[in-house]
């Protein structure tokens, strides 16, 4: 805690504060997949430890790892450091491997798109893109607006189900020809690549980071923890960019896998068939997100712990079948393919129920959300949960 | 692995009733002329009676994909022909998307430019795949297997010159827009983009007269259509391709008032979605 609080005060007290019209001009690395809305791209740079959001033009499509020049003017709102079509120019430096890496990793990812949404429709396709690797550029808004509403756009951003699947699927097939400990290296470098892949998003690096002290930890043969976990990779990933503790995502995720380790599971709803446990996961999950939730975006949708009871079981094997399908289609494609068609009932299922309760909407809508009402919520919640535990 | 096995096994099963189902809906043997719902932008889709895949304008964003989607089975991914009508961006940027999604054997457009980096991007992705290229006048004509003919029946090479002198065309100014006649058996359909009075009249002047489908010029703008162009097509039905409460007002009353005076039933894409005409060669229905 104390290196933490260390850490941020050094972090302010060094960052820039950027005026309102200021001309600025810098080099940077494109480090997260640039978004698309409607004619516009949206990214974040880094300039000085200070976090720019760039909208730009559509075109040239600007790619992960791009390493670019960016000459334009500030503009500060809402608290918010904003920059509008800035001057653009892409510099071509190979010989930093850092870049190089991405644009590989990058050339993988257009191939991985490629294949599916050359095999089945859209959204069917971008859905199985997001599901398994977390790719969002391809969603159509008006899909991606529905995942929102009904609660469970959560689904297509990499978490901890990818890690937990992608580790285990390498460290048990190298079991079979290799060492154990050398299995679990691999699964280890599979996990990391999987992440960059997925574009770095702070669920997917939380997840990674877990994922990766749980591999280690065979390894070293000791037990872990999953919370120690947790507080691990939140500690690493605020002590390199303390500007997290403000991203809507991490808060997310840290809290949602909070919510899962800690709250208690209700036995007689996780007997129900199939949708049992989605539904007690995401209960777990939305307690201890509520307030996070609803003080972003505003609105609740009643139907989501029913949508996502609903929808959840057809995730992992989604991601199974999807992901070999994924492996074989880069090999060769119509063997690809075939596996990528036998996820098409299912997605067509999700599909349906995603935009039924697009349609229906949020039940609940607040407008503001004060910050006493949040600590108070946590406060009482902290509270049941260790009479919970005493108890037992 | 007993529950992979039978997880495996109903997958199969539903993927295989998927495949029937649309085999059944999909290969009816006839024409389906789509004009989908793209908000402010056009684009067209046609399925021929042998499934062979056209699209006219992709619309000003990725909804031309979900159109696709619709109409087409979920294992063809390939579009026979895409047509640009001319380069303004709530027809084009959709093929980009397009492109990505879907093999595309050979693209047709007028011989116009635009130099916006959002055309550019577009041309080079059609060289970078490859993809045979044709610059299209009136009298240019696709004819398929299956007896479908898509006519050019504007602008004349002529036309392009007189009013864009220069090759290229301005955001704001439309002049020349491709325009075609698609015909199979007694049905036809023109579909016009963004053209102007000015140009349907040289159509009309080549021999272009009674249409059955008509979709209604630059998303039903007071520029594109007068009275008496109407009566000479004397289509029975108007499709309008437009976006709710769009800025420019569009489609005018000026218009709607002319249609409706003509007695000729009108639908527009704001109000009923995707509209689809489908057609045997002898008669046609709107779905």
């Amino acid at each position: 805690m104390l290196i933490l609080a260390v850490r941020f005060y050094f972090f302010y007290d060094n960052q820039h504060q950027l005026a309102n019209g200021q001309q600025i001009s810098f080099e940077t690395t494109i480090l997260s997949q640039p978004q698309v809305v409607g004619n516009r791209q949206v990214f974040t740079a880094n300039y000085q430890n200070q976090k720019i959001r760039i909208t730009t033009g559509r075109f040239p499509e600007m790619n992960y790892g791009d390493f670019v020049r960016i000459i334009g003017q500030i503009s500060n709102k809402n608290n918010r450091v904003l920059m509008y079509s800035p001057k653009i120019e892409a510099i071509n430096n190979s010989s930093n491997i850092l870049q190089s890496g991405l644009r590989r990793i990058n050339i993988f990812r257009q191939k991985l798109i490629t294949l599916f949404s050359k095999t089945l429709p859209s959204p069917s396709s971008s859905l199985l893109l997001g599901i398994i690797f977390g790719i969002k550029e391809q969603m159509p808004k008006d899909f991606s607006n529905n995942l929102k509403t009904s609660g469970v756009f959560h689904v297509i951003a990499a978490s901890g189900m990818n890690v937990t699947l992608i580790g285990g699927f390498i460290s048990t097939f190298f079991a079979f020809f290799l060492k154990r400990q050398i299995a679990i290296c691999l699964s280890i470098l599979g996990i990391m690549f999987y992440a960059v892949l997925a574009g770095l998003e702070p669920s997917i690096i939380r997840a990674s980071i877990m994922g990766i002290l749980v591999f280690s930890a065979q390894i070293l043969g000791r037990q872990t923890l999953a919370i120690n976990g947790l507080f691990l990779a939140g500690f690493t990933m605020l002590l390199v960019d303390p500007t997290l503790i403000s991203d809507i995502g991490f808060q997310l995720s840290f809290a949602a896998t909070l919510g899962l380790v800690l709250i208690p599971k209700i036995k007689a709803i996780g007997k129900i068939w199939v949708i049992g446990e989605g539904v007690n996961t995401t209960i777990a999950a939305q307690i201890a997100t509520l307030p996070i939730l609803l003080a972003t975006f505003g609105t609740y949708s009643i139907y989501s712990i029913l949508v996502n009871g609903l929808l959840l079981w057809t995730v992992p094997i989604l991601m199974i079948i999807g992901g070999i399908g994924a492996i074989l289609g880069l090999i060769l494609m119509p063997l690809g393919q075939l596996l990528i068609y036998l996820c098409y009932p299912l997605l067509l299922y999700f599909e349906t129920i995603v935009n039924i309760f697009g349609k229906i909407g949020g039940a609940i809508t607040i407008e503001s959300l004060s910050w006493q009402f949040i600590l108070g919520y946590y406060c009482l919640l902290s509270s049941v949960l260790l009479i919970l535990r005493k108890k037992e | 692995m007993k529950k992979a096995f039978l997880i495996g096994t109903v997958l199969i099963f539903l993927l295989g009733y998927i495949f029937i189902y649309q085999i059944i809906t999909y290969n009816d043997k006839k024409l389906h002329v789509v004009v989908c719902d793209v908000g402010q932008g056009d684009a067209i889709f046609v399925r021929t009676p042998q499934g062979s895949d056209i699209l006219i304008d992709g619309g000003p964003d990725d909804s031309v994909l979900n159109c696709l989607g619709k109409h087409m089975p979920f294992w063809d991914r390939t579009l026979e022909i895409m047509i640009l009508t001319h380069p303004h961006s709530d027809h084009f940027i959709g093929l980009f998307e397009v492109l990505k999604n879907y093999k595309v054997k050979s693209f047709a457009s007028e011989d116009l430019g635009n130099k916006t980096a959002g055309f550019n991007a577009l041309m080079e992705e059609i060289k970078k795949q490859r993809i045979p290229t044709k610059y299209v006048f009136a009298g240019d004509r696709f004819i398929l297997k299956d007896g479908v003919i898509l006519k050019i029946v504007g602008p004349t090479q002529k036309f392009i010159q007189q009013t864009s002198p220069g090759g290229t065309i301005g955001e704001s100014s439309e002049f020349a827009s491709l325009e075609s006649l698609l015909i199979y058996g007694k049905f036809s359909a023109l579909l016009t983009g963004d053209s102007q009075v000015a140009e349907l009249r040289d159509a009309i002047s080549n021999g272009l007269g009674n249409i059955d489908l008509l979709q209604v010029p630059h998303h039903g703008s007071r520029f594109g259509l007068t009275a008496d162009i109407l009566e000479v097509l004397s289509p029975k039905l108007a499709a309008i391709s437009v976006g709710k409460n769009n800025k420019y007002g569009h489609p005018t009353s000026f218009i709607l008032e002319m249609l409706k005076s003509l007695k000729i039933k009108t639908l527009r894409t704001d109000q009923v979605g995707d509209i689809e005409i489908i057609s045997d060669g002898l008669s046609w229905r709107v779905k």
